[in-house]
């Protein structure tokens, strides 16, 4: 069922939902093109891939609200081709678009909301008030029935929208990436009620997602990039279509190792101070003996690495990279080593911070958006503000650069008070905001002229700005070409680039990698490794995606407008397991109750992962004995207990649920 | 057709309605508010006018003659004049809109039988205005002269004044409007501002209304559901043509009751009547709806074909008979003036269904047609 070097041809008997050749254009552009797909009765099958990959054209097509091109849809063993046959199903069919609470009614209750879902699917009264009790008891959102929908949380939204979609007790549900947006505790909180329900009422169900992350959760799922299915098949098997291991160790001079590296492996990444390198084809040891010897040809020799399986991402890009459909980028190897310059960062001579904030604090009214928020941010340091949409990071952002008066509290921008000299420091920053500042109507070099202008540069500075930053942010080939008319990746690059116009020492980025591919990401981030390591930029960036938080030297994380973590990702899992233990994930043939079983025995961070448990231990090995002792009591079978590598996710997620724990606010 | 999603539908689309501030403002305050604005603002009839008067004459002739100016209730008496340079001054304020100018010897030359000019400069920018105004110049200076020539006649030829002036002009005219006595502007403007009114806000409400829901990702509910096409467009359009249908009483309230209005007509084929058109102007923004994608686009495209044609081809200020050929054409081919025809034959003339129920007949036709059109271009499985 994996996809190899051909079309994946799925293979289930009686599927619920049945795509052949399917095909979707919109206008001129192609937005699907071949898809074939089979989801059987009772999966969480899920489709992953970036913004615009064709996601949620496929969707919209099997929820019966979109018409298609081309190709054949069978959903329930009926043949969609017409509205009329669409509306034939509908009656068994949910569907949750996009958008945080999008579909939802602001100004009605939650009550109210779900009061219209019934009525409108005519689900009789008496049946839907104790569905309703039932279903907001498992979400806990009965405390807020009266409150209106535009009052709540994100996490309450979605969990509200998935109580509407449920309402009418569907055979199949279709919600469109339903945690993009939502904070880590949110997105466990959302997946393991998902899996309950769905398992208890017997429901089928298509979940998109942008974030690689989340494949754990589906029993199969189909990798989507740029209107193609480029694997299908289960977790495992998707991860076994690229076989090789993951090797990541510590280095000092990381610009000539990975330049080094670059030269002999086609994926080595730079993540705080550690090289992190997919070899592909390789069991974990010799993977490491092949690290081992290229590293020890640059020079470097390795102390200790850590070895073990790739991530979803590395499969994802590996893939890719066989069926060429992606561009390399243009830099050598070489370009990521070049200059004299010393690859550890140098401590600026007065010893501060290029960054500082103290104590901020920013109200809207009677929220309280930002609460107490101080850090420091090293010259040439990489730093990342990580937390959900409305945690505060902009905010954060937007009173460091001046654009925002704070409530109190002060902060240090290179080496200027944010309230006395505003003026000061933007001269010496450069700011990207996740919309990308760009003129759509101008080309490439028209936007850096541009900005350049703004800047007040020269006509000489101007050009060779513009030089720089072409060869910086790979635009050669693009310069002529109109903004809108280019990939997300490319605007993404090229709105960097007029950040970066006035040779700022200090970079803002505000999200600047949501809705860009992964592939684009890791070209974004060698280009802010190179920039932090030779150019000697300090960088803020925030971002909602846990997994790029690895890249950045020095964490904050923000919850609720507070920072609840401000350390190096690498010290943060070390705490975490210190304090809470390893990662545990449990493999079952019947993950619900085995789930319980484990919460009830007072086991931490239990969740549910598709067919797997994760929880935390500090003795693995007791835990495993315990473990297994209590499934055998309830007679629920086995399959692995295994130790997994702690992620940003469970930092982030066991952090809050401390804090929650302690007396801290709720969400 | 199954009733209980229709209410859903209604009742959801109501408390949204009642509790978003702007549509809020949008349903129950903004009709009302345009009308008393239009009203207040477009009264048409030129009175009281400021007028000022350099008198180099000063003589009780000069008075007596001035005076025919000063009392008349189309002017507003603002004071005499010292000099020449006073006048530009305050024309180009705004402050008066004419001044008029008795040359000296003005009682000599009168008396001595001589003729003799009295200039009266007028603000012109408003063109309709000035030649009102320069039309009561000319009345006033006319009765001016007769009074004056029947005195001289009655004078020289011994006769009674009665007579003299009667053997002047053997003719007199004898007009009287129908409909509206004194042709006061409000009483035929308040009327029309409800046909404008109504054919602006229901559209916009509705155009904004479906149109949010698109813009939101909303309207996904009800693709997704088994609610069909019609239960979905009578449940959500049903509060607004039912708002619609509140909003005409109310102003109905403010013609008759704040600008005096007369309404002579058979109320319950005006009530009915009304109810068509309200339902048309609604089929408007249906159709609006259903070809935009976005809030902006709907708000400029509701714009564009209600207020203008509204404005130029509904009979609102220009009667539709006094239109080019192609004005007359397009009139026709739009709601509004079947409309207008409605709103001033029961409010003035006080007929009723034995002479509109053609004009009655178009709205039925029009309101059917447009939302048959707004139904058959409503998918619930669009390209995209």
């Amino acid at each position: 069922m994996v996809g190899g070097g051909s079309t994946p041809r799925p293979q289930t008997a009686n599927p619920v939902v049945k795509l052949r050749a399917f095909t979707k254009n919109y206008g001129r552009q192609q937005a699907v093109c071949g898809v074939d797909l089979d989801i059987g009765f009772g999966e969480i099958f899920g489709l992953i891939g970036p913004d615009g990959a064709g996601k949620s054209s496929v969707m919209k097509a099997v929820a019966g609200v979109m018409s298609f091109d081309a190709g054949t849809l069978d959903v329930f063993g009926s043949r969609i081709d017409s509205e009329r046959s669409a509306e034939r199903v509908k009656e068994r069919l949910g569907f949750m678009p996009q958008g945080l609470g999008q579909n939802l009614y602001p100004d009605l209750s939650v009550d109210e909301n779900i009061d219209f879902f019934s009525r409108s699917r005519l689900v009789p009264r008496q049946e839907a008030e104790e569905r309703k009790r039932i279903l907001l008891e498992m979400t806990r959102l009965t405390p807020f029935r009266r409150r209106p929908m535009k009052n709540l949380s994100g996490g309450m939204k979605q969990k509200l929208g998935l109580v509407c979609t449920l309402i009418h007790e569907p055979g199949l549900v279709i919600l469109d990436e339903p945690t993009t947006g939502l904070d880590p505790v949110s997105r466990r909180d959302f997946w393991t009620i998902l899996s309950v329900l769905l398992r208890e009422k017997k429901i089928t169900a298509l979940v998109s997602t942008a974030y690689m992350d989340e494949a754990s959760r589906f029993h199969n799922l189909s990798l989507f990039y740029g209107g193609r299915v480029i694997a299908q098949g289960s977790p495992d098997q998707i991860m076994a279509a690229v076989p090789g291991s993951l090797v990541a160790f510590e280095t000092k001079r990381q610009s000539q190792v990975l330049a080094g590296l670059k030269t002999r492996f086609s994926d080595v990444q730079a993540r705080g101070s550690w090289l992190r390198v997919f070899v592909k084809g390789a069991g974990e040891k010799e993977a490491a003996r092949q690290v081992r010897q290229a590293a020890g040809a640059a020079g470097e020799d390795i102390a200790e690495l850590r070895s073990g399986p790739p991530e979803l991402e590395d499969i994802f890009i590996a893939l890719l990279r066989e069926k060429k459909l992606t561009s390399e980028g243009s830099h050598s190897a070489a370009w990521l080593a070049e200059s004299s310059a010393p690859s550890i960062r140098e401590v600026p001579p007065n010893g501060g911070a290029d960054i500082e904030a103290q104590n901020l604090v920013r109200d809207f009214g009677t929220f309280r958006a930002v609460d107490g928020v101080s850090f420091r941010v090293e010259r040439g340091e990489i730093f990342g503000l990580l937390g959900a949409n409305g945690a505060g990071k902009s905010t954060v952002i937007k009173m460091l650069v001046g654009l925002l008066p704070p409530t109190a509290g002060t902060g240090y921008v290179a080496g200027h008070g944010m309230l006395q000299a505003p003026r000061a420091i933007r001269e010496r920053i450069g700011y990207m905001s996740q919309v990308f500042s760009l003129y759509r109507d101008l080309t490439v070099v028209e936007n850096i002229r541009l900005y350049a202008g703004i800047y007040g540069l020269d006509r000489k500075q101007s050009r060779a700005r513009t030089d720089w930053i072409l060869e910086m942010a790979e635009l050669a080939g693009h310069e002529d070409h109109q903004t809108e008319a280019l990939p997300m990746g490319v605007r993404q690059r090229l709105a960097l680039g007029c950040a970066l116009v006035h040779s700022p020492r200090i970079l803002f980025l505000d999200e600047p990698t949501s809705g860009v591919d992964p592939i684009g990401r890791r070209r974004f981030w060698d280009i802010l490794f190179r920039l932090s390591r030779h150019e000697m930029v300090s960088i803020l960036i925030t971002t909602h995606y846990m997994g790029e938080a690895e890249h950045c030297d020095h964490l904050a994380l923000m919850y609720g407008g507070k920072v609840v973590a401000d350390a190096s990702p690498e010290e943060m899992k070390n705490r975490l397991a210190l304090q809470a233990g390893q990662l545990l994930e449990v493999k079952t043939d019947n993950p619900l109750p085995a789930m319980n079983v484990l919460r009830e025995a007072g086991f931490e961070g239990v969740s549910i992962h598709g067919r797997q448990i994760h929880l935390l231990a500090r003795d693995p090995g007791a835990a495993e004995r315990h473990i297994r002792e209590l499934l055998a009591q309830k007679s629920i079978s086995l399959l692995a207990i295994s130790e997994q590598p702690l992620s940003m996710e469970d930092v982030f997620v066991y952090q809050v649920m401390n804090l929650e724990k302690n007396g801290g606010k709720t969400a | 057709m199954n009733l209980k999603r229709i209410l859903a539908v209604t009742s959801r689309e109501s408390r949204g309605m009642v509790r978003d501030k702007l549509f809020f403002a949008m349903a129950f305050i903004v009709p009302s508010l345009l009308i008393l604005t239009f009203g207040y603002g477009l009264s048409l009839d030129v009175m009281h006018s400021p007028i000022a008067v350099l008198d180099y004459d000063r003589t009780p002739m000069s008075r007596d003659y001035l005076h025919r100016f000063i009392d008349s209730p189309s002017f507003s008496f603002q004071g005499f004049l010292k000099s020449e340079r006073d006048i530009y001054p305050l024309l180009a304020s705004g402050k008066v809109r004419a001044v008029m100018i008795i040359p000296e010897h003005f009682q000599k030359s009168l008396l001595a039988g001589r003729p003799t000019a009295v200039q009266t400069l007028i603000d012109g920018t408003f063109p309709f205005r000035a030649l009102t105004v320069k039309g009561y110049v000319i009345g006033i200076n006319n009765a001016f002269n007769m009074s004056e020539f029947s005195r001289y006649l009655s004078r020289t030829a011994g006769m009674s004044q009665e007579r003299a002036l009667s053997t002047l002009s053997p003719i007199r005219t004898e007009v009287r409007c129908l409909y509206n006595r004194n042709l006061r502007s409000d009483w035929s403007i308040a009327p029309r501002l409800m046909m404008m009114v109504m054919m602006i806000c229901p559209p916009f409400l509705t155009a904004m209304g479906v149109v949010r829901e698109k813009e939101t990702g909303a309207i996904y509910n009800i693709y997704s559901s088994t609610i069909t096409r019609g239960e979905y467009l009578i449940g959500k359009l049903a509060p607004y043509v039912l708002v619609s249908i509140c909003n005409m009483a109310v102003l109905w309230f403010i013609a008759t009751e704040v600008f005096g209005a007369p309404f002579r007509g058979d109320r319950l084929f005006f009530f009915a009547a009304s109810i068509l058109y309200v339902i048309c102007t609604t089929g408007i923004g249906l159709i609006v709806s259903v070809m935009v994608t976005t809030q902006v686009a709907a708000a400029l495209v509701t714009f564009i074909v209600t207020v203008v044609p509204t404005v130029f081809y509904s009979g609102m200020f220009v009667p539709v008979g006094s239109l080019s050929q192609a004005g007359r054409i397009v009139a026709r081919l739009l709601p509004a003036m079947y409309y207008t025809n409605i709103v001033t034959g029961c409010f003035l003339k006080g007929v009723g269904f034995e002479v509109l129920w053609s004009d009655a007949l178009v709205l039925a036709v029009y309101a059917a047609s447009l939302f048959m059109i707004g139904y058959s271009r409503f998918h619930k499985r669009p390209a995209s």
